[in-house]
């Protein structure tokens, strides 16, 4: 099983590939497990056994958050995610749109929003959405149209010319979230997207992230974070990552995801005042109080 | 006994009066703050004038010397021999800079790595010890001070320009793969692009390492003359002004050419001078 590279013959689609019509999967991860070669020659087992698959809701809004303490490997499923990594063994598949078959995640399939928001530096806030864009096959006027529209959604308008470097922490996150939505990728994922923010700012950025899933349904987002309260405001799905115990309690080496919450089910998904309902409050507690020192 | 914190505070000195006595002095008014650079020259010539020790000729001489140097007509002249000087500096430092990158980009291809590295320890060998190669590949004269040149600042561009490139962020290169840029598109912009300016800042203190290499080399191959020929003849009579009046050249020279490359990245590469200013 624990094979050191991720031979193709073990990639190919699995049955869940051909399911449900009106919920096609869009994105399966299967079977994941991720080692590090420590520095005294050990191997450290990250990832073991991790699984999960997203599917389409027709014409929603969708997010979906990967939920997780510090250290228990999201970050590292990340990468994996986005064809960054290498897995030890299983494999990421995506399907392009309806009636395609799934197939391997590459580098650039997934868009990615690092955790501190590099851009290229020497390139303004305006080349910094277009260029990557008229790179990848977009004609250069399109891509100038689009960068405007969205930098205008974004309220960024008037900073198009400055340099990334004259730019405050939270336009850098929108210009890096922008510079990812330039491109019609199906999925991007945001590592961390709340850290580091004060709450009014956190609600921004929630409130920046739901607009934008809102007016771009084509795109899905992939939150990574450790804060609870704020994955269950914007998700519609949220994945909870963590480790089994063995008989004496100790946790086993290698995360997975233990539980999935559908949001959509528990009516808690697309409510504009979420934190009021009761049922919120207990999946928060059910979340902080049980699952999380468990993980 | 009167220091300068019991002046500046009166009567006994606080605790930690004299650090801030000293940075107090240390933090000058506005108008020695815009004239700095002027007032230390002007201090620096008053030294030299009123020096009691005779090791180096007066400005005065040197001056004089200047002006007599600049009347001589032909290969005697300081237009002729800094011409071919500057020229060998230009040309040297062109060629220098274009191997040096090329070899320093290669860096990043696994399979040239070795190559990189040799030439990175042969900076510790002293240029003239590869005398006797040179000769046997160029005739000597113009060739031969153009190759040795180019190989002496080749040696510390390449090293400090792979230098550059080794310490460019993952997350650069991630950014762009994840954008969607090819190998070769990912190469461009995050090395070739990404490192331009930080390039320039080298080729600049390497030009300023090449002064000492070029006198060395012009005192090796004196055909042509030059300035490096003209110091070793002037100095072997003893004509000390002279000497000096040629090191005065080459040092203005030499500031010239480095506030040319700061022009040069700020016209470039406007976004560095946001940078020096955060
Ligand atoms: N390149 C690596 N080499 C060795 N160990 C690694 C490497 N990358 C990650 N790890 C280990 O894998 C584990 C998970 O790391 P990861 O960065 O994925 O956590 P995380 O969930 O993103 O944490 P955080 O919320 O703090 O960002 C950690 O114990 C870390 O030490
Ligand atoms: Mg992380």
């Amino acid at each position: 099983m624990a094979e050191p590279e991720n031979d193709d013959t073990s990639c190919q689609p699995g049955p869940l590939a051909g399911a449900a019509e009106l919920h096609e999967p869009l994105l399966v991860v299967e079977k994941l497990d991720k080692g590090f070669r420590l520095n005294d020659g050990s191997t450290l087992l990250v990832l073991k056994d991790f699984s999960l698959t997203i599917r389409d809701i027709k014409d929603k809004p969708q997010i979906v958050s990967l939920l997780g303490p510090s250290g228990s490997g999201k970050t590292t499923a990340l990468r994996i995610i986005a064809g960054l990594d290498e897995p030890t063994a299983g494999c990421v598949l995506l399907t392009e749109g309806a009636g395609k078959p799934p197939r391997p995640v590459r580098v650039g399939d997934v868009g990615v929003v690092f955790q501190r928001y590099p851009l290229f530096e020497d390139l303004n806030v305006f080349n910094n959405l277009i260029e990557p864009a008229v790179r990848s096959g977009m004609s250069r006027q399109a891509a100038k149209d689009k960068a405007a529209q969205l930098l205008d959604e974004f309220d960024m308008l008037k900073q198009g010319l400055a340099w990334p470097m004259q730019l405050s922490g939270g336009q850098r996150q929108r210009v890096a979230i922008l510079q990812q939505l330039m491109q019609d990728r199906h999925f991007i994922i945001l590592d961390e997207p709340f850290s580091g923010l004060d709450p009014v700012n956190i609600m921004n950025v929630i409130e920046l992230l739901t607009r934008t899933a809102n007016m771009h349904t084509l795109n899905s987002f992939i939150i990574i974070t450790h804060d609870v309260t704020s994955a269950l405001i914007i998700s519609d799905h949220v994945f909870l990552l963590g480790r089994e115990r063995d008989a004496k309690g100790q946790p086993i080496p290698g995360a997975r995801v233990m539980k999935e919450y559908d949001l959509i089910a528990e009516g808690l998904a697309y409510h504009p005042e979420v934190e009021d309902l009761p049922r919120f409050s207990e999946i928060r507690k059910e979340i902080k109080l049980v699952e999380f020192p468990k993980l | 006994m009167a220091t300068a914190a019991s002046k500046i505070f009166g009567g006994q000195p606080p605790k930690g009066a004299y650090l801030q006595a000293v940075r107090l002095i240390g933090n000058p008014g506005a108008f020695v703050r815009a004239n700095l650079i002027l007032i230390w020259l002007a201090l620096f010539v008053l030294v030299w004038i009123f020096n009691p020790i005779k090791a180096m000729p007066y400005p005065s001489e040197i001056w004089q010397t200047l002006g007599e140097m600049w009347r001589l007509q032909g290969s005697q002249g300081l237009v002729y021999n800094t011409y071919v000087t500057l020229k060998l500096n230009v040309v040297g430092l062109l060629y220098a800079t274009i191997i040096s990158l090329v070899i320093a980009y290669l860096s990043v291809v696994p399979l040239f790595q070795p190559f990189n590295k040799t030439v990175q320890w042969l900076r510790y060998i002293p240029i003239v010890g590869f005398n006797l190669v040179f000769l046997t590949l160029f005739t000597i004269g113009w060739p031969m001070k153009v190759a040795m040149l180019t190989v002496g600042m080749s040696f510390f561009l390449v090293t400090s320009m792979t230098g550059v490139i080794a310490s460019i962020p993952p997350l650069k290169f991630e950014l762009a793969r994840v954008l969607g840029y090819s190998d070769w598109q990912t190469f461009y912009r995050v090395i070739v692009r990404g490192t331009a300016p930080q390039m320039i800042d080298m080729i600049a203190q390497n030009a300023a390492i090449g002064w000492v290499m070029i006198t060395a080399i012009e005192t090796y191959n004196r055909t042509e003359g030059g300035i490096g020929s003209q110091i070793y003849a002037y100095s072997s009579i003893n004509n000390l002004p002279a000497v000096y009046a040629y090191l005065i050249v080459i040092g203005v020279i030499a500031i010239l050419e480095d506030w040319l490359f700061v022009l040069l990245k700020r016209a470039l590469f406007p976004y560095t001078t946001v940078a020096e200013r955060a």
